[in-house]
């Protein structure tokens, strides 16, 4: 089976900083990656390169995506080719409904695939039918996108337009920040539908709490730009139990590849 | 123009006669600058409202009086008493008192004044600082824009000179009390250089004063120089009486990560012309500017301000607030201009009013004018009356109506008095703010 | 967001076939009189309109408030945010109507090659059936009066109108036909001596629409006309008086779009609405008048006034705009708010591209009691445009409770462009309440980046976001000409990412 992502020693600034320092991690379809790690360690760094964000440079290193040169290609190819980031803080696009939003989304993703256009009426259907999927309200989709909505409603916004957009690699970037306990299940619940063998999940957070309901496949703890330690869900509870800081001690014993 | 002067007898005298450009023989200071402005000022000519930024004011007609032309070389005459009252009551400071445009040492009381601070009259300082007088003055008070600053830079030049050296700062704000006394109607031209230097640190407090009740015109220009990092605030308090008209122009110019706050009160004064102009000319400027006025009877007062953005990363916020009754006029006319290399700019600006009679006038123009995209800028204005809602709400809880306007007002008010960052200052202002409101809702 | 600069522009308008999409000559014989102003041409045009006495004394007297205003130097409105070369007035046509006698008993009559440009400008199929006398019930019937060249050509639905009493024709028809109507209204609400243009347009106007609801009566339809420029150097003058009775109701559209020329065309239109008590007037435009090229040149000067009048109580007068087209734009849609509890509206979405110059806002002028005014205004740059609101909000003495809430916001495409706001306020009443906000900034890298992470080209992603931002107002238009208006805005922003 061969790798979905697969990046290799990659670096990568913003305004000089350097944030990722020799980043390496392999993804294969129907896997699900938590990567952990404190404020500051690269961890949102890491889900806009992946989503190619201009304002950071690759400086090092490469991301090799269904092997396909994943840095070469714009925003909105990777999306169409699958790659889809849960915003850590969506952006509101006034007088933009919900709905046209993702009729156009959906018809741009359409007709990359060589598919027709989707008429209104399944595209309708699709849409309740993907609401129900994380409980959100359906006159959401009238209202202009993320605009007025809550944090809650917002995350749950972003799990139902990946329901929607049916990506390959989802990478959920703390999604379960903000989140109360019932609003992390609902939310958890859309991603777990999800899973599949032929998709594949990056999960970033800073709290276990989110894997208690997203059982990962792998665990990573990443810090100060690397990834220092991975392995099973255990590693997300010791960690928890321990915190960061017994990691850093315990980081150059236990760095991984 | 030559019909707007005919109009204004006394300014074509002055400006066919005007200063020598030498006086015993020598030179006077400044000349080839005056000789500048008085072309600009003849080509400018008094504005009418046909000009947009005089769209509310008549100035025209207010000058067309026999104002005649106060001669700064006689010595003037005020009594010290006098002078006390117009310290403004529990503020510990350093005093200059400035007598029809010439500085009064006798009068004044600067001891204790820190090395590296110069304050003192403007015309001794072209020749004890001539350098740097040379190097600032009419710098950026532009002649050929505004023809009061023509005209003013066309006179001899007299008024304040401060200079605060690099890294000084006063820990006592600097009081100085502009005094017009004269026994027949006057035309009063003053000119203030303000120079602080880098990293330096102020609070500059210009108070107005008549000795007399006779009218009078002043035409002010203070130029204000605020270098690297300096951290500056000026308080303009203008509470002359229904004779005293005035043009006042605060021209500021703010290097790199300097901060600046013009604070400007007009509660008193027959017709009274603002112009507030910042620059901030260089990255990372802070600039703020605030303004009250509390008008009545048949006051006019015209706010004019612009702060110009030339340079990206400045941030810039203007706040102003008019009360207006009788039969005032208040204007508030606000321009943020950010030019094309200006990226980053953050301006904001609010003009509030409330208008308490139907005899009153208040117009606002908030105006942006943006050439630069990257920019979050945004206006309000508000005009209207007390909120009766609220007034319903205080009688609710005994008080009267007239109580409940006036806290409801002094509230209003106060917001602006809170961004001035001296508590004496703020106390003596609330004060003079309450007496005026209430002297005002009860007369 | 990538940088657009002029040469990206002028790379776009090259890759365009042909450049401007409506930018073409529609080839029917002109019958055009010479040019220049003189009072010959004055009593020629109301000649050949066989107009009565009373009007050409009218167009004259306008004709001598032009003389005076003429030789004054201060004739010309300078205070806009604009620049550019007054127009030579002795150099304008000012009067071109279709050849052959252009009045047809069925629209089967009309030139073909005129039905072939009605489609070519975008007028909808639905209007087209319409205009072949094809009925679709499933909308609301829309009835178009087309003005090409100042005369008016087809006047359709009009026997419809006339069972309820509405009478919607041609100016040059109410003059002849309602002549005591005309009579009254014309001139009442924009008086010849209210600017230079409206004094040029009173005294060579050449056609319009007029339009006159009865006492009581709903307008059925939305009454609908189309402006064109189309003789070479001619002007267009038109006139349009609205008059809506106690109780009436109607909702008039006006769309424009020109052909392409190479010197500039003046467009000096004059708009009078009078509407009386609980009466409403509902005006929408869309305006797409050649901007000309990338410098400006060649573009029309839009010069319109246009004022309307809550004569009555409880009247109101909404005015809805889309502004796209015209090299400079000057015009202030206004609102005199005489009744007490009138309501006046303003709604504007401003597309400026390329070295566009637009100058555009309103007038609400509060003078009855507890009067209510709206203003929203969205301003979107692009190029090296400028584009400026600026508007008067105006409470007088004796407006008591008057209330105006006004919202400014402009969109900034680019680094060359500029976006302005310059409102006035004048209050003299002390129980009037003013709001006015405004905004600027420009388009999110944040919200192009979501759009673009959801599979979405970032000249989507642009129009998604422009027309999100318009479509407060665009919500405003009649649901066809929302349509198209969107459609409009999407042609306008092509290309305005680089």
């Amino acid at each position: 089976m061969s790798a979905m992502l697969d990046i290799k020693n990659l670096h990568a600034e913003i305004e000089d900083n350097e944030i990722l320092r020799g980043l390496d991690l392999t993804v294969n379809p129907g896997e699900v990656h938590a990567i952990m790690g404190p404020n500051g360690s690269g961890k949102s760094t890491l889900a806009n390169v992946l989503a190619g964000r201009e304002e950071y440079e690759v400086t090092e290193g490469s991301v090799t995506y269904n092997g396909q040169d994943l840095l070469d290609m714009d925003p909105e190819e990777r999306a169409r080719d699958g790659v889809f980031l849960a915003f850590q803080y969506p952006v509101e696009l006034p007088g933009v409904s919900t709905m046209q939003f993702l009729r156009t989304a959906v018809n741009a993703m359409r007709e990359h695939r060589g598919e027709d256009e989707m008429n209104v009426a399944e595209f309708m259907k699709l849409m309740r039918e993907k609401a129900d999927f994380v409980n959100l309200d359906h006159s959401l989709m009238q209202r202009s996108v993320n605009e007025g909505f809550s944090g809650g409603e917002k995350k749950r916004a972003e799990i139902f337009q990946m329901a929607m957009l049916d990506p390959k690699l989802g990478i959920l970037d703390e999604t379960d920040s903000g989140l109360d306990i019932d609003a992390l299940k609902i939310v958890s619940e859309g991603v777990n539908k999800l899973r599949a063998d032929d998709r594949a999940f990056v999960l970033i957070t800073h709290y276990q709490r989110l894997l208690n309901y997203i059982r990962p496949d792998v665990v990573h703890i990443l810090m100060d730009g690397r990834i220092v330690k991975s392995g099973g869900f255990e590693l997300a509870e010791e960690l928890e139990a321990k915190g960061y800081e017994w990691i850093r001690e315990h980081a150059d014993d236990a760095v991984v590849a | 123009m030559i019909d707007t002067l005919e109009q204004t007898p006394t300014l074509r005298e002055w400006i066919e006669a005007g200063p020598g450009d030498y006086v015993n023989g020598h030179a006077t200071p400044f000349a080839a600058l005056r000789a500048r402005a008085r072309t600009a000022f003849d080509h400018l000519g008094i504005p009418t409202r046909k000009d947009e930024a005089w769209k509310y004011t008549n100035i025209e007609k207010a000058l067309r009086h026999d104002y005649a032309l106060l001669d700064s070389d006689a010595t003037p005459i005020v009594d010290a008493s006098d002078v006390a009252d117009y310290r403004i009551d529990g503020l510990d400071a350093y005093t200059l008192v400035v007598v029809n445009g010439t500085v009064v040492p006798e009068l004044s009381d600067t001891d204790g004044l820190p090395a590296g601070v110069h304050i003192g009259s403007l015309r001794e300082a072209a020749t004890s600082h001539a350098d740097v007088v040379e190097r600032h003055l009419g710098q950026y008070a532009d002649v050929e824009s505004e023809a009061f600053i023509a005209l003013n830079t066309a006179s001899d030049l007299n008024g304040v000179f401060l200079q605060i050296d690099k890294s000084v700062t006063l820990e006592r704000p600097i009081q100085i009390v502009h005094v017009t006394n004269t026994d027949e109607d006057a035309f009063v031209q003053t000119r203030n250089l303000y120079l602080f230097g880098e990293n330096s640190e102020a609070l500059v407090v210009e108070t107005y004063h008549s000795a007399s009740d006779v009218k009078t015109f002043g035409n002010r220009v203070s130029e204000v120089v605020v270098e690297r990092a300096a951290r500056i605030n000026l308080l303009q308090l203008q509470t002359e009486g229904d004779n005293a008209s005035q043009v006042n122009t605060l021209q500021i110019e703010q290097d790199a990560a300097s901060y600046f706050a013009a604070h400007t009160y007009t509660l008193g004064g027959a017709l009274v012309r603002n112009n507030v102009n910042a620059v901030p000319n260089a990255e990372g400027c802070e600039t703020h500017l605030y303004g009250l006025y509390i008008l009545d009877g048949e006051q006019h007062v015209d706010n004019h301000t612009l702060v110009d953005h030339a340079k990206p990363n400045c941030f810039s916020n203007e706040l102003y607030r008019g009360i207006v009754d009788g039969r005032s006029t208040g204007v508030f006319n606000g321009k943020v201009f950010v030019r094309r290399d200006a990226q980053q700019t953050n301006a904001y600006q609010s003009s509030q009013g409330v208008v308490l009679s139907d005899d009153a006038s208040h117009h606002s123009k908030p105006e942006l004018e943006i050439y630069a995209d990257d920019v979050k800028c945004s206006h309000g204005s508000t005009t209207g009356e007390v909120e009766p809602e609220h007034v319903f709400y205080l009688r609710s809880r005994g008080l009267s109506e007239q109580q409940a306007k006036s806290l409801l007002l002094y509230a209003f008010a106060h917001d602006i008095v809170t961004e001035l960052p001296h508590e004496a200052l703020r106390t003596y202002l609330d004060a003079l703010i309450e007496d005026r409101l209430n002297a005002q809702l009860l007369g | 967001m990538p940088t657009y600069t002029e040469h990206d522009l002028i790379a776009d308008i090259e890759k365009e076939e042909g450049g401007y999409k409506y930018g073409f000559v529609t080839e029917t014989d002109a019958d055009t009189i010479p040019k220049g102003l003189s009072e010959e041409v004055v009593r020629l045009i109301s000649e050949k309109k066989g107009e009565p006495e009373w009007m050409l004394e009218w167009r004259l007297k306008a004709y001598r408030h032009v003389l005076t205003l003429l030789e004054d130097d201060e004739h010309y409105p300078r205070w806009a945010h604009l620049d550019y070369t007054e127009p030579d007035f002795q150099a304008i046509s000012y009067y071109s109507a279709p050849g052959k006698k252009p009045k047809y008993n069925s629209l089967d009559e009309v030139d073909p090659e005129l039905l072939e440009t009605f489609e070519r400008l975008g007028i909808s199929l639905m209007e087209q059936k319409r205009l072949v006398g094809i009925e679709d019930k499933e909308t609301m019937p829309v009835a178009v009066d087309v003005v090409m060249d100042s005369v008016s050509v087809a006047t359709t639905f009009k026997e419809e109108l006339a069972k309820q009493g509405i009478i919607f024709c041609s100016m040059g028809e109410a003059i002849e036909n309602h002549p005591d109507l005309v009579r009254e209204y014309i001139g009442s609400v924009v008086p010849y001596t209210d600017n230079f243009y409206a004094a040029l347009n009173s005294a060579v106007f050449s056609d319009g629409s007029f339009c006159y609801i009865p006492k009581g009566v709903r307008c059925p339809m939305e009454l609908s006309t189309y402006f064109r420029i189309n003789a070479a150097g001619t002007g267009q003058f038109e006139r349009t008086l609205i008059v809506c009775e106690d109780g009436g109701y109607v909702s008039y559209l006006e769309g424009c779009t020109a052909p392409m020329r190479d010197e500039n065309q003046l467009h000096a239109a004059v708009v009078e609405i009078i509407a009386k008590e609980d009466a409403e007037v509902k005006y929408s435009t869309i305006q797409n008048w050649y901007p000309g090229n990338d410098e400006g040149v060649g573009g029309v000067y839009n010069f319109v006034t246009k004022r309307g009048i809550c004569e009555g109580k409880r009247s109101k007068i909404s005015w809805t705009q889309l502004e796209t087209g015209s090299a400079v734009t000057w015009k202030y849609p206004s609102v005199i708010l005489k009744g007490d509890d009138s309501v006046g509206e303003f709604y504007s979405v401003a597309f400026t591209k390329g070295a566009q110059q637009a100058d555009t806002g309103t007038k609400m002028i509060h003078l009855g009691k507890r009067t209510k005014s709206t203003i929203i205004s969205k301003g979107v740059s692009a190029g090296t445009s400028n584009n400026s609101y600026r508007g008067l909000v105006k409470i007088n003495k004796k407006a008591e409770g008057a209330r105006n809430f006004s919202q400014c916001d402009s969109l900034l495409l680019g680094d060359k462009c500029g976006a302005h706001t310059f409102p006035y306020i004048e209050i003299n009443n002390s129980t009037a309440k003013v709001e006015h906000e405004a905004t600027t900034s420009k388009v999110g890298e944040d919200q192009m980046f979501y759009c673009m992470q959801r599979g979405i080209s970032e000249q989507d992603a642009l129009n998604l976001i422009v027309n999100g931002f318009a479509k407060q107002i665009l919500a405003k238009l009649p649901m066809e000409f929302a349509v198209e208006a969107q459609k409009l805005l999407s042609i306008q922003l092509e290309g305005s990412v680089g």
